[in-house]
């Protein structure tokens, strides 16, 4: 049994008003673009609840890259060069194989490293790259009248709005993978109790283990 | 659509709801009212018209038309006729610059006006399609004319729409095209008032077969009927005359609110800015009131994601299974 201290108390707390932001925003967002449709939220409820999701996602997105520059938390977004594509294949080969062969995890977290290439890099594309989007076409729509009246020559307003929906749906991809990954760890719930208690617990033997902090 | 003995005529104003009128009188004059009396004594001391240039002198005919009670009781259905025309609104109209002697040739100068007269039909499009700027005009009346003839007014069999007309809708006293400047919301609210002086049961929330838009109300003051319940056409002009019916009529948020980007773009930053105007910063980034239903709809983009969505979670089913199935074999196993 190796107990690693991984997620510090307000990575946790991000991490958690970042959940429960998004179903916030998954629902009401929907509830906005299928208004209409009988198992939704009302129009008129769904509109403040998005924006004022949207203001607090925001401030946590600035929170979470304030933190990563001022706490080593940032280096497990660090991407290491050196035998990049071979940690990302055999990451992605134990997913594809190896999970249904009882292989063992290839990869173990550690201080310095607490993410698996393939985590690493689409966390690095969802909150550096897809967050970013989101939030900018999210205040586009807020404050439009401060954007050109057209970008790439269509009308800003739709640029706008079909770059926020695309990568709404990218998201919510995200959220549904990310929810079943979770489930892989060495039990189901190894994973889900360490973004709850802080604590990374492994009952199997780990060569690859850095000596806790 | 050409018959000015309209039996109905249900144009209204704001300001005179209750003008009904209806010119057809089988028995003409049958009864004389006690206005018809006072009527009377004012022709006897009114100058003949006939021969008098009449380019923009409508005062003879509105000496006794101007009140605003003139009325007969129509022996054939019991119904009060309204004669009035509000001398005010007729000069705003679309025909205020022409006499009255234009349309209403004849021996109106004599009263009892000739029965053949006033029962006689009065084309529009007759009198629009003759005219130098025909040619010019937004409106062809010919296309309205072909356009009618495909509408639910023209073509139901309820007994609600017998003698149907473009007076029905469009009196002639009263009518004036609405101009670039004016308030949406006016525009909006007088050409609804045609639709609703007959569609009453739009009026009562309940049994409105509108129940099911989102917005409602606000559909109300910022859209007209036609905009739903008329096809979108390609021949330049602004709206069809084709009424559709209920069924056939648009009920696809997407059609107005995200196939037109341009449209989109206008309507929603205009908004927007009266947000920020009217409500400040704050409260423009929470309430957002420029938001419209639809906006961000796009079918394909729809499509595409929610079939990888839809994708996605089957796979993740399918692993899911194949790691049960690994799991109950390393159980065998051991």
């Amino acid at each position: 049994m190796t107990s690693l201290y991984l997620y510090a108390g307000w990575v946790r707390a991000w991490h958690w008003l970042n959940a429960l932001l998004f179903l916030m925003l998954m629902l009401s967002g929907a509830s906005m673009h299928f208004a209409g449709a009988g198992w939704l939220l009302n129009f008129a409820v769904a509109r403040p609840i998005h924006n004022i999701a949207g203001i607090l996602l925001t401030l946590g997105w600035i929170g979470f890259v304030v933190g990563n520059l001022t706490t080593d938390n940032g280096r497990h977004y660090r991407v290491h060069l050196r035998g990049f594509l071979q940690r990302l294949f055999i990451q992605g080969r134990y997913y594809a194989w190896g999970i249904f062969h009882n292989a063992p995890h290839p990869f173990h977290p550690s201080a310095e490293m607490k993410l698996n290439t393939l985590q690493q890099l689409s966390y690095l594309g969802v909150m550096y790259l897809l967050m970013p989007l989101l939030i900018l076409s999210g205040w586009g729509f807020l404050f439009s009248i401060y954007l050109p009246e057209t970008l790439f020559g269509l009308g800003s307003i739709w640029v706008v709005a079909m770059m926020h929906l695309t990568v709404a749906y990218f998201l919510v991809l995200f959220v549904l993978v990310h929810l079943y990954i979770i489930t892989t760890g060495e039990t189901l719930t190894t994973n889900l109790l360490a973004m709850i208690t802080g604590w990374h617990r492994e009952q199997e033997a780990q060569t690859h283990m850095e000596t806790p902090r | 659509m050409t018959n000015l003995s309209a039996k109905r005529t249900n144009m209204r104003n704001p300001d005179t709801q209750t003008d009904n009128v209806r010119l057809k009188g089988r028995h003409f004059p049958v009864r004389l009212s006690l206005i018809n009396v006072v009527m009377l004594a004012l022709l006897a001391t009114a100058q003949p018209v006939a021969g008098e240039s009449q380019a923009t002198d409508h005062q003879a005919c509105l000496r006794c038309h101007a009140m605003a009670t003139l009325s007969y009781r129509d022996p054939g259905t019991g119904n009060m006729i309204n004669l009035s025309v509000n001398p005010q609104v007729l000069s705003h109209s679309v025909h205020g610059e022409l006499a009255c002697a234009e349309c209403h040739e004849g021996e109106f100068d004599r009263y009892p006006h000739p029965e053949n007269r006033v029962r006689k039909t009065r084309s529009c499009v007759g009198c629009h399609e003759d005219r130098d700027d025909a040619k010019d005009r937004v409106y062809a009346f010919k296309t309205i004319d072909a356009e009618y003839a495909k509408s639910i007014h023209a073509t139901s069999d309820s007994a609600d729409v017998k003698g149907f007309s473009c007076h029905s809708c469009h009196d002639p006293h009263r009518f004036r095209a609405s101009k670039v400047g004016e308030p949406l919301a006016d525009i909006v609210r007088d050409d609804n008032q045609v639709c609703l002086s007959c569609h009453e049961k739009v009026r009562d929330p309940v049994s409105d077969p509108h129940a099911w838009l989102p917005n409602r109300e606000k559909h109300w003051t910022a859209v007209r009927c036609l905009d739903c319940h008329a096809p979108l056409t390609g021949n330049g002009q602004r709206i069809s005359h084709q009424i559709l019916k209920a069924k056939d009529s648009n009920r696809d948020c997407v059609n107005c609110h995200s196939k037109e980007p341009r449209l989109l773009n206008r309507l929603y930053q205009y908004r927007s800015k009266a947000d920020l105007a009217n409500q400040g910063w704050f409260n423009k980034a929470i309430f957002n009131d420029a938001y419209v239903v639809g906006m961000s709809r796009n079918p394909r983009l729809d499509l595409i994601g929610l079939s990888v969505i839809g994708l996605t979670l089957l796979v993740l089913v399918a692993h899911g299974f194949g790691r049960y199935k690994a799991y109950q074999r390393s159980r065998g196993i051991k």
